[in-house]
C-alpha cells in the first residue's frame, strides 16, 4: 500500500476509534444503570484497541497489537472484580443505580431524588431470571415440568 | 496527489457532523417520558452526523476496500450509539455485542487477525455473558426509574462533542512523515523513502503485522520481547480471580436495608 | 579639652545610679528588706563624684577680681561617648538662618560646590560646666537624703524594691538631662524623667486616685513635651545642629553648636524675630509643663498621691526644676528675643501669685506644700525672665535653696503623715510639737526659710530675685550698669542675624508684638506681685505650721505611737529624722554662706550660656539691697502675724481665717476652676472622640473585617452545593477539566 493509502487508512481507523471512545465517554457520564456504565467503559476500551491497532499497522510493528492484548486481559480482570462490587452494591441498596450512593455529599446538602416520572409504557416481556446459586428453587420436584415459561 | 485535502470545507462539514452527533445523542438519551418526535429528530440528526463523517473520510483507493471498511465501521458505530441510548439494559447489552462484531470487523480489515477473533471470543463470549448474568440477577422487572433518566445529558453530550472535535481535528492534521522523535522502523517512513527513491511499493519488513504468518509471529513477539509482561498479566488474572472470590465469600445479606445514608456502619 | 579623668567621673554620675537601678530590678525580690542597698550605693557614689566634679570645676573658674574685670572665661568640658546616628545629605537650611551662614564658612574652607545639602549627626556627649555641676550636686545629694529617708518611710511596703529602683532610675535620668550636651538627648531624658514621675506618682496604682493623678501628670506633661519636640525641630532647622558645644567636622571645619563658644562669641549668632521667638515660646511651653507653671500646673497638686519621699525628690527639688534648667541653659536664645523673656517673667509671677492664693485655703498639708512649690517655681521663672546675669544666677540660687528647704518641708510632712497613720488633713491633728519634737523643729526651720526670714536660706535668694525684678522696673535706681535696657543698645542689635525671615535689627523684632511688653511698667507690676506673693507665702506656710504643731495636742485614732500611754512619742525613726536634720542645717546655713561669699554667682557666670555677651554685659557688682530686704521682711512679717492671729495656739482648732474671704474662698478652694475648665474644654471632647473611635472600631472596622470573613463562608456555601455525592457528576466535572486542558494544549500546538 502506498503511503497515501496507508495514511488514509490510518485516519479512517483513528476516526472510528475516536467515535467509539467518545460514545463510551458519554455513556459513562450519562447512564445511571451500573451495567450500562460498564458496557460504555468497555466500549471506550474498544475504541482504544482500534486506535492502537491502526497505529501499529501504520508503523509496521507489533507494539500496538501487544498492548491491545494486555488491554484485553486487564479488561477481563476489571470486569470480573467490578461485577462483584456491583453485586455487593445491589445487595445493599436493592438497585443497580449509580445515584443510590450519595454518602460523599456535604452534610448540609440534601439527598438528590429523581423527579416523578409517569408510568412507563407496556412493560417489556419478563425475561427468565436465575435463582440464587445454592438455593432450592421454589416449588416441588415437579416444578420444572410445570413452569409457565422458560 | 497530496496527502492533505483542501482543509476548509471538510473542516466545516466535520464540525457540523460533530455537533449534529452531539445533538442527536442529547435528544436520544433517556430523559423522562419517551416522545416519539424527539426520538425521530435525534435519529435524523444522528444519520446526518454519520453522513458528514463518511463524506469527510479519506479515500482508500479501491471500491471494495472502501465498501468493506464502511460497512464494518458503520455497524460498530451505530451499534455503539444504540448501546448507550437504549433504555433497557438488556437491549443495551445485545447492541453492545453487535458493536463488538463491528469492531472485530474493523480489526480484521486493519490486518489484526488474531485480535479480531480474540475480541469476539473474550469480550462477546465471556465479558458480555457475565454482564448478562448480573442483569438477570439484579435487574427488576420492567424499566427501573433510573433507566429512564440520564445524568446531565446536555453537559455530557457537550463534553463528548468537544472531545470528538479535538480528536478529529488532530487526526485530520496527521501527515505522512512520522514524528522525528521515535525512530521506529516505520513502514510509512520506509515507504516514503522508497517512494522518493523508486515508485515501486516497498516490501514489508519482517516485523510487519501485515506480513504472512501473522499469528505465529505475534506469538513470537509476545513471548519473546514481552515475556515478562505476559507472565505479569497471567498473575494479574489469577489475582483478580482470587480477589473476586474473596470479596464474594464475605457473604452479604440480600435482604439488607435499602438505605445507604442512614449512617449505617460498613460491614 | 582637659585631661580625661573628669570625663570618666562625669560618666560615673549617671552610670552608678543606673547600675543601682538595674541591680535593684534584678535582685530586689531576693534582697527583700535590704533592697535599698544597690540603689542607695549608686546614688551615694554619684553624690560623691558630683561633689568632686563640683570642686574640679570650681578650680577651673578664674577667680573674681574687682568690678568690671575682664570678661569671665567660660568653663566647659565635653565627653563624647559615642555617635548615636549620623546622616549624610540630611537637609537644606532655610536661607538667612544662622545655619545657612555657617555653610558659607564651611564651603569656603572645604572648597565644596553644589547644592546646600547638609549632613546631621547626633553624638552622645556629656558636658561639665558650672551650671551642670551645681545641678548634679543638688540632684544627687537630695536624692541620697531621700533614699535614706525612704528606708524608714517605705519600710514594710510590698513595693519596696520597686520604689528604690524607680528612685535610682530617676536620679540617672535627671543627671543625664542636666549633663547632656545635645538638645535631642535633653528631650530623651525629659521624657524619661516624666516617665519616672508617672511611675512614682502611681506607685500605689491600685488606688484609683493615684492612677488617675499619674495619668493626669503624664498627659499634662505631654503638652509641654510636644512644645519641646517642635522646639527641637525648629532649633535644628535654624541652627543646623542640636549640639550645645562646637564640634569639628571630618574636614576640619568647626561646626558651631547652639550654645558653643564660637556662636556665643559671634555677634550675629542667634536668630531673633518670628522664628527665634517661636523657639523660645516653645521652650517656655515645655518648661511650663515640667515645672508646673500656668496653665499646665494642674498636675502637681494631684501628684501628691505619690509617696512623700518621691514628692520631696521629684516634685519639690529636682524634676520640676528641669524647666528652670532648660531656660537657664537656653539663655542666649532667649536673650535674642526680649519679648519672650518678658513673657517668661509674666508667666512666672502670675503663677506665683495664683498658686499662693490657692495655697492659703488648702487643708491638706502636702497640698499646701505643692502649691508652695508651684509658687516658688514661679519666682524662679520671674527671675529668669529678667534676662540679666543677676536674674539667671538668682534663679539658680533660689533653685538650690528651694531644693533644701522644700525637700525638708516635704520630708517633714511625710514624717507627720507616717506617724499619724496616713492622715494629712491638718484639721484632724494639732499641737504635734510636743510629741514630735525633731520633726517640729526642722519643719519650723524649713518654714522660716520658705517665708524668707533672715538669716535662713530663702531670705537671701528671694532678696536677689526681688533685686533683679526691681532693677528692671526702676532702671535708673541701679546706676549705669543697666543702660542696656534702652532699645538701641548695640548689644541688642548685634544679637540678631541677617536674613528676611530672621530678625533684621530693630524693625523686625517689633513685628512679633511681644516686645512691647518689655517696659518698666510691666516690671514694676511684676515686682509688686512678687512682693505680695512673699507675704502670702509667709502666711500660708505659718498657717500650716501653727495648725499642725501648735495648740492642743490632738492625734487621730490610727496614729502609730510608741512609748507608755500618756507620754507617747510619735517621733519618726532615725532614718527619717536624720535627713531632716541635715536639710535643716543646710537650709539655715547655705543661703548665708553663698550670699556672703558671692561664690555661686561668680561660679555660675562661668557657664558658657551665661557668658553670652547679651547676658554677661548685665553683670553688676554684688551688693546687699537693704531697701529690698526691708520690703521683703516686712511682707513676710505681715504674713506671719496674720497667720498667728488666725491660727496660733488654741485658735488652731477654731474656725478658719478663710471665712473672711467670702466668695473668694470658693474661688481659691476650687483652684480657680482650672480643672473644671480643662475637663470641659479638653477631657470631654476627647472622651466623645474616643467614644466615636470605639464605635467606629467596633462596628465599621470590625464590621468590615467580619463582612470579609463572611465572604468565604458564603462562597463556600454556594460551592458546597456542588458536592452532591453523585459520582457521575464528579466524573463529569473531571472530564470537563481534562477537556479544557486538552483543548488548551491543542490550541497551543495548532501551529
Amino acid at each position: 500500500m502506498n503511503p497515501v493509502q496507508s495514511l488514509a487508512m490510518l485516519q479512517n481507523a483513528l476516526t472510528v476509534g475516536a467515535i467509539l471512545f467518545s460514545l463510551g465517554l458519554v455513556g459513562i457520564l450519562t447512564r445511571r444503570n451500573l451495567i450500562v456504565m460498564f458496557l460504555a467503559a468497555e466500549m471506550m476500551l474498544q475504541g482504544i484497541s482500534v486506535s492502537l491497532v491502526a497505529w501499529s499497522r501504520h508503523h509496521g510493528d507489533w507494539g500496538g497489537h501487544v498492548l491491545v492484548i494486555f488491554v484485553l486481559t486487564v479488561a477481563a480482570c476489571e470486569a470480573a472484580v467490578a461485577l462483584v462490587f456491583v453485586l455487593q452494591a445491589f445487595s445493599r441498596t436493592g438497585r443497580l443505580d449509580a445515584a443510590a450512593w450519595q454518602s460523599l455529599r456535604e452534610a448540609t446538602v440534601g439527598r438528590t431524588v429523581d423527579r416523578e416520572l409517569p408510568a412507563a409504557g407496556a412493560a417489556p416481556p419478563p425475561f427468565p431470571t436465575l435463582t440464587r446459586a445454592g438455593v432450592q428453587p421454589p416449588g416441588g420436584e415437579h416444578a420444572p415440568l410445570e413452569r409457565e415459561h422458560v | 496527489m497530496t496527502p492533505s485535502l483542501d482543509p476548509v470545507l471538510p473542516g466545516a462539514i466535520l464540525a457540523g457532523g460533530v455537533l449534529a452527533a452531539a445533538a442527536s445523542l442529547w435528544l436520544l438519551l433517556p430523559n423522562g417520558p419517551d416522545r416519539t418526535a424527539t426520538r425521530r429528530l435525534g435519529t435524523l440528526l444522528g444519520l446526518l452526523a454519520l453522513g458528514a463523517f463518511i463524506v469527510t473520510g479519506r479515500r482508500l483507493g479501491g471500491f471494495g476496500e472502501e465498501a468493506v471498511f464502511l460497512i464494518v465501521s458503520l455497524v460498530a458505530v451505530v451499534a455503539a450509539a444504540a448501546t448507550i441510548v437504549s433504555r433497557s439494559p438488556v437491549y443495551a447489552a445485545i447492541w453492545f455485542a453487535l458493536s463488538l462484531c463491528g469492531v472485530a470487523g474493523v480489526l480484521l480489515v486493519l490486518g489484526a487477525q488474531f485480535l479480531g477473533v480474540a475480541t469476539i471470543v473474550v469480550y462477546a463470549g465471556a465479558i458480555l455473558v457475565m454482564f448478562l448474568f448480573v442483569l438477570m440477577l439484579a435487574q427488576p422487572a420492567g424499566l427501573a426509574p433510573y433507566d429512564r433518566v440520564s445524568n446531565e445529558p446536555f453537559l455530557s453530550a457537550l463534553a463528548g462533542a468537544v472531545l470528538l472535535g479535538v480528536l478529529s481535528l488532530s487526526i485530520g492534521r496527521l501527515s505522512a512523515a512520522p514524528a522525528a522523535c521515535c525512530g521506529l522502523p516505520s513502514r510509512a517512513q520506509a515507504g516514503a523513502d522508497a517512494a522518493a527513491a523508486a515508485a515501486t511499493p516497498p516490501a514489508a519488513g519482517a516485523a510487519d503485522p501485515l506480513a504472512e504468518n501473522h499469528v505465529a509471529r505475534l506469538g513470537g513477539e509476545l513471548f519473546g520481547r514481552h515475556l515478562v509482561a505476559v507472565e505479569a498479566a497471567g498473575v494479574l488474572l489469577l489475582v483478580a480471580l482470587i480477589g473476586a472470590i474473596a470479596v464474594v465469600a464475605r457473604g452479604e445479606d440480600v435482604h439488607a436495608s435499602m438505605a445507604d445514608d442512614a449512617g449505617r456502619a460498613v460491614r | 579639652m582637659q585631661d580625661l579623668s573628669p570625663a570618666t567621673l562625669l560618666v560615673l554620675v549617671p552610670l552608678l545610679p543606673l547600675i543601682g537601678a538595674i541591680l535593684t530590678v534584678l535582685l530586689g525580690g531576693r534582697l527583700g528588706g535590704r533592697a535599698h542597698l544597690p540603689a542607695m550605693a549608686g546614688i551615694a557614689g554619684a553624690a560623691v563624684v558630683a561633689i568632686l566634679l563640683l570642686a574640679a570645676t570650681a578650680r577651673d573658674v578664674s577667680p573674681a577680681h574687682g568690678p568690671r574685670a575682664e570678661p569671665i572665661r567660660p568653663v566647659e568640658m565635653i565627653a563624647t561617648l559615642w555617635n548615636w546616628a549620623s546622616f549624610d545629605d540630611a537637609y537644606t537650611p532655610p536661607p538667612g538662618s544662622p545655619a545657612a551662614a555657617v555653610r558659607s564658612v564651611a564651603d569656603a574652607t572645604a572648597g565644596r560646590a553644589g547644592g546646600d545639602v547638609r549632613g546631621f549627626s547626633i553624638p552622645v556627649s556629656l558636658r561639665l560646666d558650672p551650671l551642670t555641676a551645681t545641678m548634679l550636686t543638688i540632684i544627687t545629694s537630695v536624692g541620697l537624703l531621700v533614699a535614706i529617708y525612704s528606708t524608714g518611710y517605705m519600710h514594710g511596703d510590698p513595693g519596696y524594691p520597686r520604689f528604690f529602683a524607680l528612685v535610682a532610675m530617676f536620679v540617672f535620668s535627671m543627671s543625664m538631662l542636666v549633663a547632656a550636651s545635645n538638645f535631642l538627648l535633653v528631650y530623651v531624658f525629659w521624657e524619661a524623667v516624666g516617665a519616672c514621675s508617672y511611675l512614682l506618682i502611681g506607685f500605689w496604682f491600685t488606688k484609683p486616685e493615684a492612677a488617675r493623678a499619674a495619668k493626669k501628670a503624664f498627659l499634662v506633661n505631654r503638652v509641654g513635651d510636644f512644645g519641646l519636640a517642635i522646639g527641637v525641630f525648629l532649633l535644628w532647622m535654624t541652627y543646623g545642629t542640636l549640639d550645645f558645644h562646637d564640634t569639628i567636622s571630618p574636614q576640619g571645619v568647626i561646626m558651631p553648636g547652639i550654645l558653643g563658644q564660637t556662636r556665643l562669641a559671634d555677634a550675629a549668632g542667634y536668630a531673633g524675630g518670628a522664628v527665634g521667638t517661636a523657639i523660645c515660646l516653645l521652650l517656655l511651653l515645655a518648661a511650663c509643663g515640667k515645672s508646673a507653671q500656668l496653665p499646665l500646673h494642674v498636675w502637681l497638686p494631684d501628684a501628691m498621691e505619690g509617696p512623700t519621699p518621691a514628692s520631696a525628690l521629684i516634685h519639690a527639688a529636682t524634676m520640676v526644676t528641669a524647666g528652670i534648667y532648660l531656660v537657664a541653659r537656653s539663655a542666649p536664645l532667649f536673650a535674642a528675643c526680649p519679648g519672650a523673656l518678658t513673657l517668661v517673667s509674666i508667666v512666672g509671677a502670675t503663677t506665683a501669685l495664683v498658686a499662693a492664693l490657692i495655697g492659703t485655703v488648702q487643708n491638706d498639708l502636702k497640698r499646701v506644700l505643692a502649691y508652695s512649690t508651684i509658687s516658688q517655681l514661679g519666682y524662679m521663672f520671674a527671675s529668669l525672665g529678667t534676662g540679666t546675669l543677676l536674674g539667671f544666677t538668682a534663679a539658680i540660687f533660689h533653685l538650690l535653696t528651694h531644693a533644701c528647704f522644700k525637700a525638708l518641708l516635704f520630708l517633714g510632712a511625710g514624717s507627720v503623715m507616717h506617724s499619724m497613720g496616713g492622715v494629712i488633713d491638718m484639721r484632724r491633728f494639732g499641737g504635734l510639737r510636743r510629741v514630735m519634737p525633731v520633726t517640729a523643729a526642722t519643719f519650723l526651720v524649713g518654714a522660716l526659710a520658705l517665708a524668707g526670714v533672715a538669716p535662713f536660706a530663702g531670705f537671701f535668694s528671694k532678696d536677689e530675685i526681688l533685686a533683679a525684678l526691681h532693677a528692671k522696673g526702676w532702671p535708673s535706681a541701679h546706676g549705669e550698669h543697666h543702660a542696656v535696657v534702652a532699645t538701641e543698645g548695640p548689644l541688642r542689635l548685634a544679637s540678631f542675624a541677617t536674613g528676611a525671615s530672621f530678625a533684621t535689627g530693630a524693625a523686625a523684632h517689633d513685628a512679633v508684638g511681644l516686645d512691647t511688653l518689655d517696659r518698666p511698667e510691666t516690671w514694676r507690676l511684676l515686682f509688686w506681685m512678687s512682693l505680695a506673693t512673699a507675704g502670702l507665702t509667709a502666711f500660708y506656710t505659718f498657717r500650716a505650721v501653727f495648725m499642725t504643731f501648735t495648740g492642743p495636742t490632738r492625734v487621730p485614732s490610727g496614729a502609730h505611737g510608741h512609748g507608755e500611754h500618756g507620754h507617747e512619742s510619735y517621733e519618726s525613726p532615725a532614718p527619717m529624722t536624720l535627713p531632716l536634720i541635715v536639710l535643716a542645717v543646710a537650709s539655715a546655713a547655705v543661703g548665708w554662706l553663698l550670699f556672703a561669699t558671692n561664690w555661686l554667682s561668680h561660679f555660675l557666670s562661668a557657664t558658657p550660656s551665661l557668658t553670652a555677651a547679651a547676658v554677661a554685659s548685665t553683670a553688676v557688682p554684688h551688693a546687699f539691697h537693704l531697701d529690698l530686704a526691708i520690703q521683703g521682711t516686712l511682707a513676710a512679717a505681715i504674713g506671719i502675724v496674720v497667720a498667728a492671729i488666725g491660727h496660733l495656739g488654741r485658735r488652731s482648732d477654731g474656725p478658719q481665717m478663710e471665712r473672711f474671704l467670702g466668695p473668694l474662698q470658693t474661688l481659691f478652694a476650687n483652684k480657680f476652676y482650672f480643672d473644671q475648665i480643662y475637663t470641659a474644654l479638653v477631657v470631654r471632647p476627647l472622651e466623645a472622640l474616643s467614644l466615636v473611635a470605639a464605635l467606629v472600631d467596633r462596628h465599621v472596622i470590625d464590621g468590615a473585617v467580619d463582612a470579609i470573613a463572611h465572604v468565604p463562608v458564603a462562597v463556600g456555601g454556594i460551592i458546597r452545593r456542588g458536592q452532591s455525592g453523585l459520582m457521575q457528576r464528579y466524573a463529569l466535572a473531571g472530564v470537563m477539566g481534562v477537556l479544557t486542558i486538552v483543548v488548551l494544549l491543542a490550541w497551543q500546538l495548532r501551529g
